[in-house]
């Protein structure tokens, strides 16, 4: 039985399309992806994001804990910042990706992805120092993410406190249109915004506000997909997994600290021999698009398999990423991907594929 | 939705109108909604030959890539080039400036298969 987010209601009223996407009803589009996807980068987006897990930990030692778990070291986090983080297991595999904020020197908040929430829940708890609490507040608070180069200006006068003192990757405590909530900027889409958590009717009501003002559409899973691959960002289930290491899915330079933690050990290893394949981004000059599974081949022979793709309408071509072997993840190299009905050349681009995203907007001197 | 009369359906949402000896094809409007946002139409190759119900080409969407089936057998004599470029013509017209290509019948009797506008829109209803 899929469960129903705390916006459902309005996604119905909205017409949305709406499918079962790791056990939860979320609308894949409303007006339509392509419609969707240009309003985020030109102008303003709300995505359900409702779905994902939140996890509160508190407690003396929750900075210990979560630096004992997660390959970013918790406890050299500033008040107010935020870390992506993954969560390996003892071999390196990586369980799950996500986002950590420091909210106060003993708290923090976690948001995880949909599909590996109860899992992720599991392996944490039972890795927790005794006073060391961890709540789930997944199913009363939800989330939704304010995408888009306008949402500065849209979401500004609604919040409590000075929003243009986020910079991207901070988050603080506040209330937005009066209600407790915590804002983050942060996303999935590249382009400035902030994920906005808060109970039950506040975040209703925060949503509803938003989609009043005529520069906001709401959109879907469907635009945020092809966003986030535009950005060479990771669908955590199936650009990475269980079956790959932080090396193989390129998520160990930017998201590894050097301390020790469940993997690390396993990690050093990896680091020390190599890895044997690794996460590229794709392109080619075709409107024709690769899908996850498709072989991946040099000369003949397959050397890897694409996990996601798609036509992306900002560069106007066919992009995706996929796993390919050693000596051949050099940006430039030239790869043949076997699409169901033909082959097309494809060349490893870097990353992100698109490059005009405002997610890095320096807010205070845009405002001066 | 639009079920233009004097074209024939297929169960699989294609449609298809003869003038002379030549057919045009196209899809519905309720494959095309379904689909959404196309990206991309792998036109058949002129001179492709076709038996009913084999596929002729296939549609690429945002969300979901279909087949497109040949409501009738005959070979493929011009295919719909604007669309290799813009597949949102088919999205914005597909009776029209969005058909996908022309063939050349083998046997008319294979439209005797197929459903005028008013069969298919019970069809409809019945999905």
């Amino acid at each position: 039985m899929s469960q129903k987010t705390l916006l459902h209601d309005l996604h119905v009223r909205l017409q949305a399309r709406i499918v079962d996407f790791h056990g939860w009803l979320l609308p894949v589009q409303y007006e339509g992806i392509i419609a969707e996807h240009r309003c985020c980068r030109k102008a303003a987006c709300l995505f359900d994001t409702s779905h994902m897990g939140q996890f509160l930990l508190t407690g003396p030692k929750a900075a210990d804990d979560l630096a004992g778990l997660l390959t970013r070291d918790a406890r050299k986090m500033r008040i107010g910042q935020c870390r992506l983080a993954l969560l390996l297991n003892e071999q390196a595999s990586i369980l799950d990706d996500s986002i950590l904020l420091r909210l106060a020197p003993e708290e923090f908040m976690l948001c995880v992805n949909a599909g590996p929430r109860h899992s992720d829940l599991e392996w944490i708890s039972s890795r927790l120092s005794a006073d060391t609490v961890i709540v789930d507040q997944t199913e009363k608070w939800g989330k939704i993410d304010f995408q888009g180069p306008m949402t500065y200006s849209i979401l500004a006068p609604h919040v409590e406190d000075d929003l243009s003192s986020l910079r991207f990757y901070t988050g603080f405590r506040t209330r937005c249109m009066g209600k407790p909530a915590i804002i983050t900027r942060s996303g999935y889409t590249g382009e400035l915004g902030y994920e906005i958590c808060a109970s039950g009717d506040d975040l209703i009501q925060i949503a509803q506000t938003l989609l009043e003002h005529p520069d906001v559409k709401p959109a879907g899973l469907g635009a945020r997909d092809l966003l986030r691959l535009e950005m060479g960002y990771n669908l955590s289930g199936q650009d990475i997994g269980e079956f790959v290491n932080p090396i193989e899915a390129d998520m160990e330079r930017l998201m590894c600290d050097t301390h020790e933690f469940v993997g690390s050990a396993a990690l050093d290893e990896i680091k020390r021999h190599g890895a044997s394949r690794r996460l590229v981004a794709l392109t080619c000059d075709t409107r024709r698009k690769m899908s996850t599974h498709d072989q991946i081949l040099h000369k003949g022979e397959v050397v890897g398999e694409v996990t996601s793709g798609a036509y992306s309408p900002s560069i106007e071509a066919s992009i995706g990423l996929g796993y390919v072997k050693r000596g051949l993840w050099d940006e430039g190299t030239i790869l043949t991907v076997r699409t169901q009905r033909a082959d097309m050349d494809v060349t490893v681009a870097s990353k992100p594929m698109y490059k005009n995203g405002t997610c890095r907007t320096n807010i205070q001197e845009a405002v001066k | 939705m639009s079920i233009p009369s004097g074209l024939l359906y297929s169960e699989q949402h294609e449609w298809i109108k003869l003038e002379g000896d030549v057919a045009t094809v196209g899809i519905s409007q309720h494959a095309s909604e379904a689909l959404g946002d196309l990206t991309f139409i792998d036109l058949p190759a002129v001179g492709k030959q076709l038996k009913q119900g084999d596929e002729a080409c296939a549609i690429e969407s945002c969300k979901a890539a279909a087949s497109v089936y040949s409501p009738a057998g005959g070979k493929v004599v011009e295919v719909n080039e604007a669309l290799a470029n813009d597949p949102a013509i088919l999205t914005n017209d597909c009776y029209g400036e969005g058909w996908i290509f022309k063939m050349k019948l083998d046997n008319a009797a294979d439209l005797a298969n197929l459903m005028d506008d008013k069969k298919y829109a019970d069809l409809l209803g019945s999905l």
